[in-house]
């Protein structure tokens, strides 16, 4: 590269003006290369796999898609101060759209009108009837008390005839709880869910549905997801101070509509908005930094992240296709939280550990996360006084989605019932194929 | 004979400077504060996650990419023999491309963090629209560039042209798919792909042909001696266009992708051998007619040990994407070493030998004082050395406890084993490394902190060595 010949070049090529003219050859060859290898390697690594391999778009289950098109969506959840000892868990039922089964147990008898006869699922009876249309159980009124007492009565007389030897203080304490199951006759409503599980209600097989034809097109899986025994939300809105506050209680009317329940004075989120809003926050937290979530396919990864029994099997393409940003991670310095729904499932847990993770687990280098509950420590505890900030339930709903919305739990790897016999694989008792 | 207006070339690489330092700084704060003291300051706003993002941003963007831009407009008008086409546009890029970028990366703390690697930035920040500003910036630079090489008087492509017109057209597209057309994808592992895609694309088209256009261009000029082949230059070239592209899914190994694409990120990992010994024997053919410029010259120095490590770091990568050493050192600490070594190791001693080499040449005064040059060179090589070397065996022995847990020959001693091992205890023995790691970081600021002081000594002591201003297209080349 001397000096001379740049110099002679640039002689040659004073007369070059039009702009096309001075794209001289080796120019426009550099570019048209780049461009030809750039958009071949694009095609197939960017474009094809998602339509060469069906995982990366195709559910892993109808499970999986009930859980977040079905359940999440219609599932609330709140922890406003004034709402009791606990969160308040609320399944918004739409007439026409939510499966409701009403089945008795061992202590639980329902009792109802003769037209209403056909959706109980009796105590002795074998299967599980399903019905769409809007229906409720609430404590016996009217002549449904009579009903109660009479039925109680005789179940009583009947244990007693069974068990001949039982003493006067062990017949009285059976006691059977009544509910009457009734029609509201609205269109949609809301139904308290004490259990507040994180596994919504699954039934595989043994059911029937008994609407005339789907409403909904899930209703046609073989496997559906459904709300037992609802029970209706009623609160009592309460004066305090200025402002207005509510408190559930059983004698109370039933909340409005959706607008209320999502108001600020109740403050409820659904499941739905408070993973999205979890995955934000694992988003701008950096929790990702830290920790992978995937399952690789490694014998330390599926032993990890296993049960005592059983091994997790390795994360699949399609286990993440309803998160809008995936977070697979390059490092972990934190341990992987592809199934920390199955390993982790307490919210206590959670709770004290993202209060004081060093204290939480010994050695942890894991920073706190105290901003979750307003730095104030009351927001750790189940006491009435709650901190009125989800941050900390949205990022605790987010991370119970992972690991256990792969198959029903009825299906579980957790049961040991691994389609990809992980157990087998790592044992060197079977391989691939 | 053309004058060259630099104003956009310092209007680059002077805050570069400064921001190098500063990241810097944050990583070595966070290598105490998260490593050695974990969470001693705590806190929503400073803890370890929130913090990351902005060492990775301000030493990724605002340093290397910044003063990579800087070095381009700088040695590009010079390459064409001509004056940069539009020095007022690469001015006003230059405005819009610190203001977006010092607002987007120093937001992070605030929970701006958008949620990929590498493209974290946030879409907005109020009303500012901050990835839009950077992509328009960016759009202004290449604009410009490309007009700047269509006018050109020299006919030549030298093959610094080859390797920033690679990178203005590869950096468009990359830029485009990890930080706006991501969200176009459906949601799940079309999107993690993109992001490899990216992630690795920006270590390998932006930033390696980057350095690497810095590297064929500066070493010629400090040691003053013609480049050893063109011909090898070229087969570079070409094999990197061929194969960068493909291999971004070896982020992803053992993961949940699919099983024939991690396979072709394998073979083309492996094919990266070929751009990088040539480029290699060929930096250091050129300066085996005369190795005493080694001695002589602490930019010859960074120039020749960034390309030692850059022949480390490429040497490691394939060998890194092959499934059996992915299964130790994939998400362990070994992986920040080797990010460390190409970003800081390669890349980053490039530039500042081409700093070296430009700022006198633009401000036509001597260097301050080459003693300091010489410090510098020497915290820079020991606290790397002790650096990196520390991440790679810690994260070595990391994945090696990792794998331990898989001994046994049924499900229930693999278990045990596991009882016996909680993750907690892989993390505490970790610890040693991650203190020699601070120790290095601590000597490798040092360092550049001399760096920063023997520039502004040059820029604003010094007095012009001659009057002989402006300067004349080609007296460099």
């Amino acid at each position: 590269m001397s000096e001379i010949k740049k110099k002679s070049h640039e002689e040659e090529h004073r007369g070059h003006n039009p702009f096309v003219h001075k794209l001289d050859r080796s120019a426009i060859l550099v570019i048209i290369g780049i461009i030809f290898l750039f958009s071949f390697s694009v095609i197939v690594v960017l474009i094809a796999p998602r339509f060469v391999d069906d995982t990366w778009t195709s559910p892993s289950s109808p499970f999986q898609v009930q859980m977040y098109e079905v359940a999440d969506p219609n599932y609330y959840m709140s922890s406003a101060s004034s709402g009791g000892k606990e969160l308040q868990y609320v399944n918004h039922i739409r007439q026409g759209n939510t499966l409701l089964a009403f089945k008795e147990t061992g202590n639980l008898r329902i009792i109802t009108t003769p037209d209403l006869e056909q959706y109980v699922s009796r105590y002795n009876e074998n299967g599980l009837k399903l019905t769409s249309r809007l229906l409720m159980i609430r404590d016996p009124e009217g002549e449904m008390v009579d009903k109660a007492v009479h039925l109680q009565k005789k179940m009583q007389e009947d244990w007693i005839a069974y068990h001949a030897t039982a003493t006067k203080e062990e017949v009285a304490k059976i006691k059977y709880q009544f509910v009457e199951l009734y029609d509201p006759k609205v269109e949609e409503a809301f139904a308290i869910d004490p259990s507040g599980g994180i596994i919504q209600d699954w039934i595989d097989e043994n059911f029937i549905i008994l609407d005339s034809e789907p409403k909904q097109k899930f209703h046609k899986d073989y496997g559906v997801i459904y709300v037992q025994n609802p029970r209706e939300f009623r609160i009592i809105p309460v004066h305090y101070g200025e402002g207005m506050r509510w408190r559930y209680d059983s004698k109370g009317r039933p909340v409005k509509d959706l607008q209320e329940l999502t108001s600020p004075m109740m403050g409820f989120y659904s499941r739905k908005q408070l993973i999205e809003l979890g995955e934000q926050i694992y988003a701008i937290e950096g929790c990702w930094y830290c920790h992978t979530d995937q399952t690789r396919t490694l014998i330390e990864d599926v032993v990890v992240n296993g049960s005592d029994s059983f091994p997790a099997p390795p994360s699949s393409a399609n286990e993440f296709i309803y998160q809008k940003i995936t977070f697979p991670g390059t490092r972990r310095i934190g341990p992987d939280i592809s199934r920390v729904g199955v390993k982790r499932p307490s919210r206590d847990w959670h709770k004290a550990h993202f209060w004081a993770p060093k204290t939480a687990s010994a050695g942890s280098i894991m920073p706190a996360f105290q901003h979750f509950f307003d730095n104030d420590p009351r927001g750790t505890g189940s006491s009435a006084i709650g901190i009125p900030n989800y941050q900390f339930e949205a990022i605790y709903q987010y991370m119970m989605t992972k690991g256990t919305r792969i198959t029903p739990p009825t299906q579980a790897w957790w049961q040991g019932k691994d389609p990809i016999k992980t157990k087998e694989i790592i044992e060197g008792l079977r391989k691939l194929p | 004979m053309t004058t060259y207006d630099d104003r956009a070339v310092k209007l680059f690489i002077y805050p570069a400077i400064l921001f190098m330092v500063i990241g810097m700084t944050v990583g070595v704060f966070m290598a105490f504060n998260t490593f050695v003291f974990p969470d001693y300051f705590s806190g929503e706003y400073i803890h370890f996650g929130r913090v990351r993002p902005v060492h990775v941003s301000t030493v990724t963007l605002l340093w290397l990419l910044s003063v990579n831009i800087g070095l381009m407009l700088y040695f590009i008008p010079r390459l064409c023999g001509i004056s940069l086409w539009s020095p007022r546009l690469a001015l006003w890029a230059g405005a819009i491309w610190w203001f977006s970028l010092i607002i987007g990366s120093n937001s992070f703390p605030w929970g701006t963090n958008w949620g990929w690697e590498y493209a974290e930035l946030p879409m907005w920040i109020s009303w500012i629209p901050i990835k839009f500003l950077f992509a328009v910036s960016w759009i202004m630079l290449v604009v410009n560039f490309f007009m700047t090489i269509f006018n050109r008087r020299f006919e030549k492509l030298y093959v610094s042209l080859w390797y920033s017109m690679g990178t203005l057209i590869w950096t468009t597209f990359t830029v485009l798919v990890g930080n706006f057309m991501i969200v176009w994808l459906p949601e799940g592992m079309s999107r993690v792909n993109a992001s490899w895609f990216y992630v690795h694309n920006l270590v390998g088209l932006i930033y390696t042909p980057m350095g690497l256009a810095t590297a064929y261009y500066f070493l010629p000029k400090l040691a003053n001696t013609p480049i050893y082949s063109h011909r090898l230059s070229m087969i570079g070239f070409w094999s990197i266009a061929f194969i960068y592209a493909w291999i971004g899914t070896h982020h992803q190994i053992h993961g949940p992708m699919s099983q024939w694409l991690q396979t072709t990120s394998i073979v083309f990992s492996l094919w990266l051998f070929i751009p990088v010994w040539t480029v290699v024997y060929n930096l250091f053919a050129t300066l085996q007619k005369d190795w005493s410029k080694y001695l002589q010259s602490a930019p010859i120095r960074f120039l020749m040990m960034g390309n030692i490590f850059y022949l480390i770091t490429c040497i490691q990568g394939p060998l890194m994407a092959l499934r059996n050493v992915n299964e130790i050192t994939s998400k362990t600490d070994w992986v920040i070493g080797h990010a460390h070594i190409s970003l800081y190791g390669t890349f980053t001693f490039f530039a500042i030998a081409g700093i070296y080499q430009a700022i006198p040449a633009m401000t036509n005064k001597p260097l301050w004082s080459s003693k300091l040059a010489d410090w510098h060179f020497a915290l820079n090589l020991w606290g790397s050395v002790l650096f990196l070397f520390s991440l790679w065996v810690g994260g070595f022995l990391q994945g090696l406890m990792w794998a331990n847990w898989a001994n046994g020959s049924s499900y229930a001693e693999f278990h045990s084993n596991l009882t016996h091992m909680p993750f907690v205890q892989t993390v505490a023995e970790t610890r040693i490394w991650w203190i020699l790691r601070a120790i290095g970081g601590v000597i490798i600021l040092l360092g550049n902190i001399l760096f920063v002081i023997n520039m502004y000594n040059t820029i604003v002591l010094k007095q012009p060595a001659t009057q002989e201003t402006p300067q004349k297209a080609g007296a460099y080349l």
